[in-house]
Order: structure tokens, then C-alpha cells, then sequence
């Protein structure tokens, strides 16, 4: 069953394409029926007790999966989600080309987001989260316009590098702890004395499942892609996507860095600026999809925050826990809504500035009531799911404030954190109101009539839309029973305290917070979007957007920093390597000395004298001997004397052929010694001594080619063939045998060079032979 | 009958190679049939040997010291493997791609004798014999190279010669040292030094060390990489896929006899000998894909991509660790199976399309989706993006670093590795990009056109084995830490 949820999906992707060239309606009926069968096979497992499955030897260590509370949840969520944006897409696919790509690819996704959720180790995390990102890419570019393809490169290197960070990460977890399996991280993390490679590994996997999370500063992507994104496709990224990066996140928290007080305060101090950040970016935006992708990043920062302020309470973080699995749910169901309402707009006018789309929303309760259900849940109003979720991050909060206030910590920086989440939250309240006023309060100037007329969507994706929006009140109305259910599931895999007492979710101390951040939303939209970003263009009131264009951090920062700094830097010491910009000339160098050194040779200034010496030497030698004027002397002396002995004795019978046996044989040698000289100098003129080649260019005119080229010239001008100039022939055949040279020039220079590496190494033998052994 | 087939496993190729020499006035049909179907008994020869027990052929002797003579083992099996496949699949790809030239029968002729070559080198049983099979291979793999005739191609066979006989003569003299220092030359796991080479040991890390960099030349580890950004340009593209893919590997088997099988892994550890090796390979890992990041020509691009994934392989075998020369000799499976693959697309593109740069590919993937895809998947592998096989290498190969506990070095090390596989990223993913997404104002062309399957299935083939192998690379993994262990 848990095999099911990730590979049936999988399975049935790469049939969607085929089916889809014979029919669409059957390829989107496939795929409906796929998602449903998941849908199916998630709720089951709900009332299943725990699974756990392997499998042994994928890509090497193996993958490993299994099925806790939490994950149940949350599969069960995906499996909503889905199945609810497949409907809605039928319609709003309709008039897109290349649908077959994108629906392979969603559901090829949809299979790797379950197997991120239902992973027992990180290792079985990244696998499954690396394939999410690489298929997910392709949502991101289906339109293929200029501004889809430049988004879908930035949301493929985030993905890329932040993958790459956290391989980075895994390696050094897997080399200090011996393990990836998430439920074993902390005792093994307790038992090692290395904190600060823990910490360096931490860092980077919290990088890589940050960048996908939208965390600061590797929010860029969230902006960009999710405008351009079918809206289905962005309901999907920035609903449940985004939470597997929050998995990530959640995983380090609870299980490697339980209970840490520092790990703690940097993912508070994260989540608390995305909180913030993302909040003023939404309620800067002119654009419908921008300013949700905005609100997407600001949530996450809520939800980051209740994970730091976990690690701050330590062991009293039963509130914060709760609250951050709530609205980790909550925010993927609101999220759902949102971007569908906003793509039942920009199906009917493919446009998504607030300028241009206002007034759509009127007369279409349709679209109405959903987007106003969402609207009021992400801003936090009472009696909806968002209120519940966002009042036990703020009741996190504050009990951490007085935690830090008992045990001496930094209660100011808490409290700052506290005002951040308060004004947050009225932003948030701000730029909804922001959203539903433009959409449907508002009339537009010149195109209202046309707008009246239309039909928000079909019935299909009008059922996806209003059971989307139905679940929020119902969880916000039975919030003490159903609420509660969900966290309940979740605290294990969180590791959450146990709750001392029941919330009273709408006692007034909880309200209190709740109607804060809705004053200060009121007041914001009043006194700042009404005022500071609205202005008056040819007599119609207008959004502006105040955001200067410049201040953007991808363009700024990351893009000129990957593609032009760091090249720019580094790719001179590349080439510097690359293309032997040192050995070439060192080897140049050895060359031009041993070819100055073979000139000194070659040209006869050391040798030629030398020789001339030697030879010298060696013939008055060789005459000497040659001419038997050391031999025959003293030959004849020997013999005079071998004679006298020999006469003495008697006849020479004896002494005297064997004398002149010796001295023939002096003689032989002498002629030897004399000639194998001479022959050594004659092959020394024939190879090196031989004169230099002249120069070809100073005699061009009297080269053997140029000479038989001129001839053949001659009798082509006397024969009159040829118009064109004299020197023709002539000047083509000296090229041609200049070239012929310098080819073999080339060629014997490297050969020479061969010729001295194996002279080298050959030395190197007999110095070797001779000296060392 | 094991001897036997040991034997014809090197004699066959060249047989073969002198068949397709007497051929050359034969038509180009049947030069077609007798190359392949020599490629075909080879491979078979190779797949009855993977199951077959270990077997020894002692050829002749030189002295009593200096035989030639075959063995198997455990290694010999994965490179013999490795080189048989990919020729196989690299000869039936140039069926087709070399219809279109001339002198067909030659290339074949090469082919064969270059395989023959190095299945002998595979299967040495000692130094000598290695080092005879080393030389053959430079010598007959070279023709590869030349085979246009054009002025730039006979300059790059010449600088491919003279690198690979350089890097040889230094190699020779490790050779002739360890001679003296070595109780045989015939290949031991754990070395074979003899008691008193421990008295030598700054003159032995010297000439161990320079071997080591004359073997590199083959496998493009700095500073004799040189060859390869210039030789695979302009060999034909089967030709460089068997260079890129499998004979730039004998420099790796190579070294990976001197290092693990002569000297021993525990005379070098911790030695400057292995980190000036490790530096050099990281180096060289760095360089490649940087160059590579900025090279505009495809050929040239993957043949820097090659230089520098080569020297993973290398850093890997230099950690000297268990995890470290699997992740290596999982990555000359890998990357042979994914860079012919890369190789063989890049022909694809030259025949079908006629361009050879990669800013000229727009819209390939609307052209040739099979081709295209298939590049993708390896792409995938080479970068090391989970489940594809060039991960779990990468995976070992990082773990290997980390465990040798060399200061710096072992952090830097998967730090190099990921940034090369971002430059990976950066000069493969483009290429994919604008090939299936040029962008809605793309005018399709008018039908796809990815030549006859004998062209699109082998890079299919291998595409699709770059992605399995490294889903399904379980047994694969177990089977190699069983061969490495006892080595280090």
C-alpha cells in the first residue's frame, strides 16, 4: 500500500502522454482516476496501524520507507490536493499546448512528494526530493514564454545547488553518525563529540530543504515561477512542495538538533525575517499570482518560526508543535483555494495585474465565497482553521518569552519576534483585503460590462474549487475535535510534549492576539494600501507598484554572482591549468634551451674545434701507429732482439712469423682506430653538423618549385590559356612546397621531442643501473 | 577451456582487425557484417568469461623474470566488460555513422585492434605484460584519431602519441625501478615490495609517483591531459565515445595495478605521494568542468567533461580507501556507459542536423525527442542527480574522501566534487533545455528525424542503462567492496 502511493503514480505517468494523443478527455479521466486511487489508498492507511517498507540496493545504500502519524497526514493532504487540482485543470488546460508533458510530469511528481513523505531516512529524502524538483521543473515552464523559461532556470538552480548542499550535508552526517535514518539521528547526534561538524551538516541540509521550503534568502524562486506556473501547478508548489522542504526542516529540528536551544534562534531568526519579508513583498505586489506566491513565502515563516521557537521551549513545546503542523496543513488548503480561484481568473482573461482583473469577481459568488473563505482562514479570523493554527504559534511564542524570562535567555529578542508575528499577520489581513477588494468589490473602467457577462468557470472545476474551500470552516467550526485529531496524529514525529491542559482556542487572551493582527491589518490596508500604493492615472484610482525594479535579490546578488562573478573568477585559473598555461611553457623553455644547446652542437662551435682537436690528435696517434713509427721501432727492436735470441738458439723458425703476426695485428688496429673516427665525423656532418636549411623567404626566386612553376607559367602564357597573372604556377608550387616543409618540420621537431623524453628516461635507466644498485 | 577462452578473448579482436585489413577493397556490407559480427562473439566471449572461474595462460617468456602471460581476476572482469559492451554498442552506432565517409573498413580494422589491445591489458597477469598491451593500445587507437586525413586530425593524432608515449617512458622507469624493489612484477593484491624497499623509500615514492603521472596521460589526469580536448574534436564520434568511454580507462586500470597491485596501498598512505595524487586529480576534476562550463564546441565540451570525470575515478582510487575505489571503480562503469552515450548523441546531432555547437542546438529535442531524451537521462548520471547511476559513485567516492582523514583534503574534496557537479549541471542541462523547450515562438520542424534505430537504439540502450544501474545498483556495489577489499 505504501509501495502504491509512490509508485502507482509513477506507473501510470508515462501512459497519460500515450493516451493523450488518442483522446484528452481519457488522459485527464486517467489521470483523475489515478489521483483518486491514491486519495483512496491514503485515507486507508490513516486507520491502518504503522507501516514500514524497503528497498534494498536502489541507488546503493538503499532506500527506506515507512508510515508514521504525521506522514499519514500529510499524504492523505497531497492526496487531496491533488486530486483537486487535476479536476480543476481539465478546464483550465483546455487551450494550453504540450498538456501530455505536464501531466506525466505531475504525476511522476505527485509519487516523489509521497515518497518524501513517507521516508525514514534523509538519504531516501534527498532521492525522492531531488526527482520532485527535476520533474516539477517542467510545471514551471509549460507555458515557455521568455519570462516561464528565465523562472523555470532560476527554480531548476535552486533546486540543483540546493540539492547539492544537502548531498553535501548527507556525506557529513553519514561520516560522523553512521546513519541517515531519521528516527536514530538524535541518539546518535547525543553520543558524538563532534558538534561543529553536526552543526556544518545541519547548515547545509537546512540549506537544501530551505531553498525548497522558500526560506530567506533562497526565497527568490517562489515569486518568479509561481506567476508563471499554471495555476494548478502553483496550488501544488506552493501548497505541499514547499512542505517538503519543510519536512526537511521539521527532521532537523526535531530529531538531529531535539531540544537545541541554538539550532533554535537561527531558525527562528529565519522564519521570523521570511515571515516579515514575505508579508511586505505581497503587500507590495500589483500581481494576483505574486502577491500569493509572497504570501506562500511569508507562511512558511510562520511555520519556521514555531519550529525555532520548539527548539527554544525545549521540552515544553507542546503548543508550538501543534501549531506548526496545523498550519503547515492549514496554509496547503488555503494555498489550494487561493491559486485555483486566481487561475479560474487568468483562464477567462489570461491576465494578472490587479489593474486589469478587477471587477471580475463581481457577480460570481462562485468564485466569491471560496476565495473569501481562504481569504479570511490565511488572515487568522476566528470561527476558520487558520485562527486555530495561528493561535497556538502566538501562544508558542509567548510561552517562550516567559521560558527565556525564567531561565535568563535573550525574553527581548522573543519579544521582538512576538511583534514581528503580530504585524505579520496584519499584513497578511492587509494584502487579502487587498486582493478581495480589487477582485470583487471594485469595478473595472472600461471593461466591466464584458466582465459581468462571463462565467467564472465549469461546473467540474467549480466542484474542485468549492470542496477545496468547504473543508476550511468545517475544521474551523469543529476546531476542538477535528483540529485537534490532526495535531494529535503529528505529535510523534514531532516530538511533542504532551499538552498539559486543553486549548481554549476562543478564550479572550487567545482572541486578543488574533484581533491585534486584524487592527493592524485594517489599519494598514487603510492607511497605506488605500494611500502610499495607489495613485491616480488618466482619472481612475490605480495599484502602483512601489517596489523599485533594481531591488531585487537574484538579480542583484545570485545571478551576477553564478554566472558572471564566480566564472569570471575562477575560469582564468581553469585555463591557466587547462590549457597548460604553465607546462606548455616550461616544456617550451626545456625545449628552446636543449634546441640552443643542439645549435651550439649543431652548428659546430664546440664540437667542430673539438673534433678537429681530437682528430688531430687522433691522426698523429693513428700515423704514429699507422705509420709504425712506435710499432715498427720497436717491433723491429723485439724482433732484433728475438732474432739475436733466436739466432743464438738457431734458425727463426719460430719467432720470427709470430713477430710478423704482431705486427700486422698493430697495424689492423692502428687503420681501425683512424677509420671508425673518420666515420664518426662523417656521420656527424651527415646529422648534426649538416648545414642550416637558408631561409625559403629570402629565395623565393630561385626555389626548385617557384622555378618549375614558372616554366609551367611560361608555357601557359605562350600557349595564351591562361589570363591570369604571370607568377601564377609558380608561386602556387612554392606555397605548396613550403607548406610540404614546414609539415615536416612540425613533424621532426616532435619527434626530437620524443626522441629526448626516451633519451632522458633511458639515461635516467643506466644512471639509475650504474650508480644506485 | 577457461585458458582458451582467456586466449581468444585477446586474439579474437585481433584477428578480427587483420580480417577487416585484408578487406579493404571489400563492400562496405561486408565490412559491416564481419566487424559486427566479430564485436558480437567478443562480447559473447566476455559474457561466458564473467561466469567462468579464474584461469591462467602463460604466453612465452622473455627471461626467467619477464614473462607474458594472461590471468583473470575480479578487475579484469569489470573492465572487460565495460570494454567489450561499449564496443559493441559504439561499432554498431558506426554502421551507420561511418556510412557516409570513406575507408569504412580501416576504422573497423582499428577499432578491432584497439579493443584487442586492451582486452590483453585487462587480462595481464604482470607488469610487463601490462605495459607491452599499453603501448599497443596507444599505438593501434591512434589510426582512430587520424582517420579524416585532415591537417588538424593528423596534428592531434601526433600530440595523442606523444603524450601517451611520454607518460609511457615515465611509467617505464617506475617499471625498471620497482624491478629491483619487487620480489615478482606479476600482480598482487597488497603489492609485492620486498623487505629492504623501505630503506628506499624517497627514491621508490619519486619513481612510484612519476609512474603514476605517466599512466595519467591516458587518463587525462594533469598535467599530460592535453590530448584528449584536442584528439576527441576530431575523431570520428564512435571513435571518440571507445577513447572518452573506454580506453581513457587503461590509463585508470593501469594505475590502479601499479598502485594497488605492485606497491601496495600501506606503502603509500599518508605519504606526500598521495596527496600531491589527490591534489593533482582534484585539480584536474576542477579544470575539466570549468572548461568544459565555457567550451562552446560539443565534442570538445564532453571531451573536457571527460577529463575532469576521469579524475573523479582517480581521486577515488588515490584515497586509498575502501569506499573511495569502489566509488572509483563504480564511476569507470558509470561514466563509460554514460559518455559513449553522450558521445554517440553528439554524432547524432553532426550527421543528422550538421552542428557541431552547442549554441547552434535549439530546439533539437522537437527533431530528435529519442536522442535528445536519452541524453537527458545520462546527463542526469553525470551530474550525480538521485537515483542515477553517476549518484551512488559520487555518494562512495565523497565517503572514500572523508575517511582517508588527510587534513583539508577530505572536506575539500566532496566540496570539489559537487562544485564540478554544478558546473556539470551548467554546461549538460543547458543543452537539454533549449533542445526540448526552445521557447513558444520555435517553428517545429517538419518531422523528426533521428536516423534508423541503428543509431538511436544504442544511445537509448545506454541511456536507459544509466539510469538502472544506479536504481538497481545494490548488487553491484556489494560485489565490488568484495573485489576492493582486499586491496586497501
Amino acid at each position: 500500500m505504501l509501495y502504491g502511493l509512490i509508485f502507482l503514480p509513477m506507473a501510470a505517468a508515462p501512459m497519460l502522454p500515450l493516451a493523450g494523443r488518442r483522446s484528452k478527455k481519457l488522459r485527464n479521466a486517467l489521470a483523475i482516476a489515478t489521483c483518486a486511487v491514491v486519495l483512496g489508498l491514503a485515507v486507508l492507511l490513516l486507520f491502518l496501524p504503522e507501516q514500514t517498507g524497503a528497498l534494498k540496493g536502489v541507488a546503493g545504500l538503499g532506500l527506506a520507507l515507512e508510515t508514521g502519524g504525521f506522514r499519514k497526514v500529510y499524504l492523505t493532504v497531497i492526496a487531496f490536493l491533488w486530486l483537486l487540482t487535476t479536476l480543476f485543470g481539465s478546464e483550465y488546460f483546455a487551450h494550453y499546448q504540450n498538456t501530455d508533458r505536464y501531466y506525466c510530469c505531475n504525476l511522476l511528481t505527485l509519487g516523489a512528494l509521497n515518497g518524501v513523505f513517507s521516508a525514514s531516512d534523509l538519504f531516501t529524502a534527498l532521492v525522492f526530493f531531488e526527482i520532485m524538483s527535476f520533474t516539477s521543473y517542467v510545471w514551471v515552464l509549460q507555458e515557455e514564454t521568455p519570462a516561464a523559461l528565465r523562472a523555470a532556470n532560476t527554480y531548476l538552480a535552486v533546486a540543483v545547488i540546493g540539492g547539492l548542499v544537502a548531498l553535501m550535508g548527507l556525506f557529513l552526517l553519514w561520516k560522523t553518525l553512521g546513519t541517515t535514518t531519521i528516527s536514530a539521528l538524535y541518539e546518535a547526534a547525543a553520543a558524538s563529540d563532534q558538534k561543529a561538524v553536526l552543526y556544518a551538516a545541519g547548515g547545509c541540509v537546512l540549506f537544501g530543504f530551505g531553498a525548497k521550503a522558500g526560506m530567506f534568502p533562497l526565497h527568490i524562486w517562489l515569486p518568479k515561477a509561481h506567476p508563471v506556473a499554471p495555476a494548478p501547478a502553483s496550488a501544488l508548489l506552493s501548497g505541499l512542495l514547499t512542505k517538503s522542504g519543510v519536512f526537511g526542516v521539521l527532521v532537523l529540528s526535531c530529531d538531529l538538533f531535539r531540544d537545541d536551544p541554538v539550532w533554535g534562534t537561527v531558525v527562528l531568526t529565519l522564519g521570523a525575517i521570511t515571515m516579515l519579508l514575505g508579508a511586505v513583498l505581497a503587500l507590495l505586489s500589483v500581481d494576483l499570482k505574486r502577491t500569493l506566491a509572497c504570501s506562500s513565502v511569508s507562511q512558511i515563516g510562520f511555520i519556521l518560526t514555531g519550529i525555532g521557537t520548539m527548539g527554544i521551549l525545549g521540552t515544553e513545546n507542546a503548543l508550538a508543535a501543534r501549531g506548526v503542523l496545523l498550519h503547515m496543513v492549514n496554509h496547503s488548503l488555503f494555498k489550494l483555494v487561493l491559486f485555483l480561484a486566481a487561475g479560474a481568473v487568468y483562464c477567462k482573461l489570461h491576465k494578472l495585474n490587479l489593474n486589469d482583473i478587477r471587477g471580475f469577481g463581481r457577480k460570481k459568488p462562485a468564485l466569491l465565497i471560496p476565495f473569501l473563505l481562504a481569504a479570511l482562514g490565511i488572515g487568522g479570523f476566528p470561527l476558520l482553521n487558520g485562527y486555530v493554527s495561528k493561535t497556538l504559534l502566538h501562544e508558542g511564542i509567548v510561552e517562550a518569552i516567559e521560558h527565556l524570562a525564567a531561565h535568563g535567555g535573550f525574553a527581548l529578542g522573543m519579544r521582538a519576534v512576538e511583534w514581528v508575528f503580530l504585524l505579520s499577520g496584519g499584513i497578511t489581513v492587509a494584502y487579502m483585503t487587498k486582493l478581495f477588494v480589487a477582485l470583487f468589490l471594485e469595478k473595472h473602467p472600461t471593461r466591466q460590462a464584458e466582465f459581468d457577462g462571463m462565467r467564472a468557470m465549469n461546473a467540474q472545476s467549480a466542484a474542485a474549487l468549492w470542496i477545496g474551500a468547504l473543508v476550511l470552516p468545517v475544521l474551523g467550526l469543529t476546531m476542538n475535535r477535528s483540529m485537534n485529531a490532526i495535531a494529535d496524529f503529528g505529535t510523534d514525529f514531532l516530538h511533542a510534549a504532551a499538552l498539559e491542559h486543553a486549548v481554549r482556542y476562543l478564550s479572550w487572551e487567545n482572541l486578543k492576539g488574533g484581533l491585534i493582527s486584524i487592527g493592524i491589518g485594517f489599519a494598514l490596508y487603510f492607511g497605506v494600501v488605500r494611500t502610499v500604493l495607489m495613485g491616480t492615472e488618466s482619472g481612475v484610482r490605480v495599484y502602483r507598484n512601489r517596489l523599485p525594479a533594481w531591488l531585487d535579490l537574484e538579480e542583484l546578488l545570485y545571478r551576477p554572482l553564478l554566472l558572471r562573478w564566480l566564472p569570471g573568477l575562477l575560469y582564468p585559473v581553469a585555463r591557466l591549468f587547462g590549457e597548460n598555461r604553465v607546462t606548455a611553457p616550461l616544456c617550451r623553455g626545456v625545449l628552446f634551451g636543449a634546441s640552443a644547446v643542439a645549435k651550439v652542437f649543431g652548428e659546430n662551435r664546440v664540437s667542430a674545434p673539438l673534433c678537429r682537436g681530437v682528430l688531430f690528435g687522433a691522426s698523429a696517434v693513428a700515423e704514429t701507429f699507422g705509420e709504425n713509427r712506435v710499432s715498427a721501432p720497436l717491433c723491429r727492436g723485439v724482433l732484433f732482439g728475438a732474432s739475436a735470441v733466436a739466432e743464438t738458439f738457431g734458425e727463426n723458425r719460430v719467432s720470427a712469423p709470430l713477430c710478423r703476426a704482431l705486427r700486422r695485428g698493430a697495424e689492423v688496429v692502428s687503420h681501425a682506430a683512424s677509420d671508425s673516427l673518420d666515420a664518426i665525423v662523417l656521420l656527424l656532418r651527415r646529422t648534426v653538423f649538416r648545414d642550416s636549411v637558408p631561409k625559403p623567404d629570402d629565395r623565393v626566386q630561385s626555389a626548385l618549385s617557384y622555378r618549375a612553376g614558372a616554366i609551367a607559367d611560361r608555357r601557359a602564357i605562350r600557349r595564351g590559356v591562361e589570363e591570369a597573372g604571370e607568377n601564377r604556377h609558380a608561386l602556387q608550387q612554392y606555397r605548396a612546397q613550403r607548406a610540404l616543409r614546414q609539415k615536416s618540420r612540425r613533424v621532426t621537431a616532435s619527434f626530437s621531442f620524443a626522441l629526448l623524453m626516451l633519451v632522458l628516461a633511458v639515461c635516467a635507466m643506466f644512471g639509475y643501473i650504474l650508480f644506485i644498485r | 577451456m577457461n585458458q582458451v577462452l582467456l586466449l581468444s578473448i585477446v586474439l579474437l579482436p585481433l584477428l578480427g582487425g587483420v580480417l577487416l585489413a585484408l578487406m579493404r577493397r571489400a563492400e562496405k556490407r561486408a565490412a559491416d557484417t564481419a566487424f559486427l559480427s566479430v564485436l558480437a562473439l567478443e562480447a559473447a566471449a566476455v559474457t561466458a568469461y564473467l561466469c567462468l572461474p579464474d584461469a591462467t595462460v602463460r604466453l612465452f617468456s622473455m627471461t626467467d623474470a619477464l614473462t607474458v602471460s594472461l590471468a583473470s581476476d575480479g578487475i579484469s572482469r569489470v573492465f572487460l566488460a565495460v570494454g567489450a559492451y561499449g564496443f559493441l554498442l559504439s561499432g554498431v552506432y558506426a554502421t551507420r555513422y561511418m556510412a557516409r565517409g570513406e575507408r569504412q573498413a580501416s576504422f573497423y580494422g582499428w577499432m578491432l585492434f584497439s579493443l584487442g589491445a586492451l582486452c590483453g591489458m585487462d587480462l595481464s597477469q604482470n607488469l610487463i605484460t601490462m605495459y607491452l598491451f599499453f603501448e599497443a593500445a596507444t599505438l593501434l587507437s591512434m589510426p582512430l584519431v587520424l582517420h579524416d586525413r585532415t591537417e588538424e586530425s593528423i596534428r592531434a593524432a601526433l600530440k595523442y602519441l606523444f603524450y601517451s608515449i611520454a607518460g609511457a617512458f615515465l611509467a617505464l622507469l617506475a617499471i625498471f625501478v620497482l624491478g629491483r624493489f619487487t620480489t615478482t612484477l606479476d600482480f598482487a593484491a597488497g603489492g609485492t615490495l620486498t623487505a629492504d624497499a623501505a630503506a628506499h623509500r624517497t627514491l621508490l615514492e619519486i619513481v612510484v609517483f612519476l609512474g603514476v603521472i605517466g599512466f595519467g596521460a591516458k587518463a587525462g589526469l594533469y598535467p599530460l591531459h592535453g590530448w584528449l580536448p584536442t584528439a576527441h574534436p576530431v575523431a570520428p564520434a564512435p571513435a571518440s565515445a571507445a577513447l572518452s568511454g573506454i580506453i581513457a580507462k587503461a590509463g585508470v586500470l593501469a594505475i590502479l595495478r601499479l598502485v594497488f597491485y605492485i606497491v601496495g596501498a600501506d606503502f603509500l598512505r599518508g605519504t606526500w605521494v598521495q596527496i600531491a595524487w589527490m591534489s593533482l586529480a582534484l585539480l584536474t576534476v576542477f579544470m575539466g568542468s570549468m572548461m568544459a562550463y565555457r567550451e562552446d564546441l560539443f565534442k570538445k565540451r564532453l571531451a573536457y567533461s571527460s577529463v575532469s570525470q576521469i579524475s573523479y575515478v582517480l581521486v577515488g582510487l588515490f584515497t586509498l580507501t575502501p569506499s573511495g575505489v569502489t566509488g572509483g571503480i563504480l564511476h569507470v562503469i558509470f561514466h563509460a556507459c554514460i559518455k559513449i552515450c553522450l558521445f554517440l548523441v553528439a554524432g547524432s546531432v553532426i550527421v543528422n542536423l550538421e552542428k557541431t555547437r552547442v549554441s547552434d542546438l535549439v530546439g533539437v529535442g522537437k527533431q530528435m525527442p529519442i536522442t535528445l531524451f536519452s541524453f537527458t537521462i545520462a546527463s542526469l548520471g553525470l551530474i550525480g542527480i538521485p537515483p542515477a547511476s553517476g549518484f551512488v559513485s559520487k555518494w562512495y567516492l565523497a565517503l572514500g574522501a572523508l575517511d582517508t582523514g588527510i587534513p583539508v583534503l577530505n572536506w575539500l574534496v566532496p566540496i570539489v566534487l559537487l562544485v564540478s557537479a554544478l558546473l556539470t549541471a551548467g554546461y549538460l542541462l543547458p543543452i537539454t533545455i533549449r533542445g526540448f523547450f526552445p521557447g513558444k515562438d520555435f517553428s517545429a520542424p517538419p518531422k523528426t528525424d533521428e536516423g534508423t534505430a541503428v543509431m538511436w537504439l544504442p544511445i537509448a540502450i545506454l541511456g536507459a542503462a544509466s539510469l538502472l544501474l544506479g536504481v538497481c545498483s545494490g548488487p553491484l556495489v556489494d560485489w565490488i567492496f568484495t573485489l576492493v577489499a582486499p586491496l586497501v
